[in-house]
């Protein structure tokens, strides 16, 4: 048990060393900008003040596309359905707040709950339509959810297509005030769902979901329920995702409808093509390329920056196709040997004797 | 032989695909312990024939009765779990991942906690040491941590017979289990296979179009001809029947006696 314990630690030690200094990142922009790390803790940077909103807003993006690769990558499930996933926990969460104004521990167990329903909706579906028709099924759904958040007859509660503004954020974790706090939450909150999948994917039921991505017939044939397994997939998929919703409602002043439309499932979709579908971890690299291409591409071309991010996703499609992390673990390898077989030619003795290929272990 | 248990029993099974009869009113009894080979000419029913035994298929008409229990129309996913395991004619297996995990899958079908969620797959009693067996069995040890996609043919086809293994079914239908293999290697998986079929006590049915193979290793032949039984017999009754000769065998095949 242990033993297992510390090799987990070990497997995982890049994202645990990433993780380290992402919590230590406020404060290092904040040394380089001249504020103390004591008025950092105080919210008084404001570059590290602004770098925090934008690794929230990484932060909440890596948890939903973390969410839609364990079911399109993962599981081989493709949703258009996805964005309704992390609409109905920011909605939900606004609306709990604003209107009925329940105290913060009653929305997260309302939006559990909400979670759990949707998925089921979802699973409904599941046992009766395969590939492209589950696509559509679910973007169906989706959209007749847009459309009611869309509309005015609900307007009073979800803001219609202005969106949803005014939400009271309890004070402790109001992201104007106590923005280190938020971030530290946020990230804390993607690093636990990170481990959770990870441990999910390696887990029996998460085996059983690979093999369903493989040959779902087979996997039948083999005496697996699958749609047992695809449920169950959905079902933290859909949680993970309602959770990144709550965070955005929390973090964003205004709840606009765009994140209930095709779009937002779309930026999904990119955001695990350009990490790596299926590799957990490249929803995570993704979100922040996307996010900060975003950014960059805005502040520096302005208007036009959409024509070029279109442009650069395209070059990103057809030439690095397995994404980031999937790229990065096919090649790991290869390019090792390569640094070593360099180091060799520079007469540097490598450090651990000759290079290892791949161990058929 | 024939006078163990009959372990599976079809009564008028019949399939139509559209106008096509592809399995015709056929009442098989397939008795435990025993090898029991279907033969036929291309089209005559036998890989439909298959499907329905193995729940891939359900059946126009008729019931599949297994160990006296109708199965018919029963979830493919149950069938394993009532003791019958099914290879294919085509292979068919996850092919990105290693052979290691795709045996080790079929084993851990087979266990409970299937739905252990936080817990490491390698963790499961008995499931590794069982899919080792398996491995070491068919002879795939030295490629167990090969990508399945990347083995060569004839290894592939090991790799699926030992997907059917690893449950350890009651009753195996192998679907053409030597073909496009090498001519070197077949001997070899079908002294497996009759192995396998003697020391578990299983009940083994076999469609296959080698004639020498079909007529050396098994107990009872069944000869279906366009969706129907044509004949059903021993090897040597079989050989010498005259309907058979010119349907299949097309009297080429000569029993070495």
């Amino acid at each position: 048990m242990l033993k297992t314990r510390i090799s987990f630690f070990r497997e995982q030690r890049n994202p645990i060393i990433l993780l380290l200094i992402t919590l230590a990142l406020p404060f290092i922009i904040g040394i380089f900008e001249g504020s103390s790390p004591l008025m950092v803790w105080a919210n008084q940077g404001s570059i590290s003040k602004f770098i925090e909103g934008l690794g929230i807003e990484i932060f909440i993006l890596a948890l939903y596309a973390l969410s839609f690769d364990l079911i399109f990558g993962v599981t081989g499930l493709l949703s258009f359905g996805h964005a309704m996933f992390f609409a109905v926990g920011a909605y939900l969460t606004g609306i709990a707040l604003k209107t009925l104004g329940l105290p913060l521990y009653a929305v997260i167990g309302l939006v559990f709950v909400a979670a759990i329903v949707q998925a089921v909706l979802f699973g409904l579906v599941l046992p009766r339509v395969k590939g492209i028709t589950f696509a559509l099924v679910t973007l169906g759904m989706a959209s007749v959810f847009h459309i009611v958040v869309m509309s005015s007859d609900v307007a009073n509660y979800t803001g219609g297509d202005v969106g949803l503004q005014g939400v009271v954020v309890p004070a402790f974790i109001n992201p104007a005030i106590e923005r280190l706090r938020f971030y530290f939450i946020a990230l804390i909150i993607l690093f636990l769902a990170y481990w959770l999948y990870k441990v999910f994917v390696s887990s029996p039921t998460g085996r059983v979901c690979v093999a369903i991505r493989e040959n779902e017939d087979r996997a039948k044939m083999l005496g697996y329920n699958t749609f047992k397994f695809k449920l169950a997939a959905l079902m933290l998929a859909s949680i993970t995702a309602a959770f990144a919703g709550t965070l955005h409602a929390l973090y964003q002043p205004v709840i606009s409808p765009t994140i209930a439309d095709l779009g937002f499932t779309v930026t999904a979709l990119l955001i695990v093509l350009i990490g790596g579908v299926g590799t957990l971890s490249g929803a995570v690299i993704g979100a922040l390329v996307y996010r900060l291409l975003d950014f960059v591409l805005r502040r520096y071309i302005g208007a036009s920056a959409s024509l070029v991010t279109g442009a650069i996703y395209v070059a990103f499609v057809l030439f690095i196709p397995y994404g980031i992390m999937g790229t990065w673990q096919l090649k790991k390898w290869a390019w090792k040997e390569g640094i070593q077989r360099l180091l060799r030619l520079f007469q540097v003795k490598p450090e651990e004797g000759e290079p290892k290929p791949q161990q058929s272990k | 032989m024939m006078d163990n248990e009959v372990i599976i029993e079809t009564i008028d099974l019949s399939r139509h695909f559209g106008a096509l009869v592809a399995v015709d009113s056929v009442n098989i009894k397939v008795h435990r312990n025993t090898l029991h080979a279907i033969i036929g000419p291309n089209g005559a029913g036998k890989t439909t024939l298959f499907n329905l035994l193995s729940g891939n298929l359900s059946p126009t008409n008729g019931k599949v009765i297994f160990k006296g229990k109708d199965i018919t129309n029963k979830p493919v996913y149950k069938f394993i779990h009532h003791g019958i395991g099914r290879s294919f004619q085509i292979t068919n297996i996850f092919p990105n991942l290693t052979v290691f995990e795709n045996i080790r899958l079929a084993s851990q079908a087979m266990e409970k906690g299937n739905f252990k969620f936080w817990m490491n797959a390698s963790r499961l009693p008995r499931c590794e040491q069982r899919t080792w067996e398996v491995i070491e069995r068919v002879g795939l040890k030295e490629r167990a941590h090969l990508i399945a996609s990347t083995l060569p043919h004839g290894d592939q086809r090991k790799l699926e017979l030992g997907m059917i293994l690893a449950p350890d079914p009651e009753v195996l239908l192998l679907d053409e289990p030597t073909a496009g293999m090498a001519a070197e290697q077949v001997p070899e998986l079908i002294q497996l296979i009759k192995e396998i079929q003697q020391a578990g006590n299983k009940t083994v049915m076999l469609v296959e179009h080698n004639m020498n193979v079909v007529m050396s290793i098994s107990n009872v032949i069944t000869v279906m001809h366009l969706g129907k039984v044509l004949a059903e017999g021993t090897p040597s009754a079989i050989a010498a029947n005259k309907e058979v000769q010119t349907a299949y065998l097309g009297g080429l095949y000569e029993l070495d006696v």
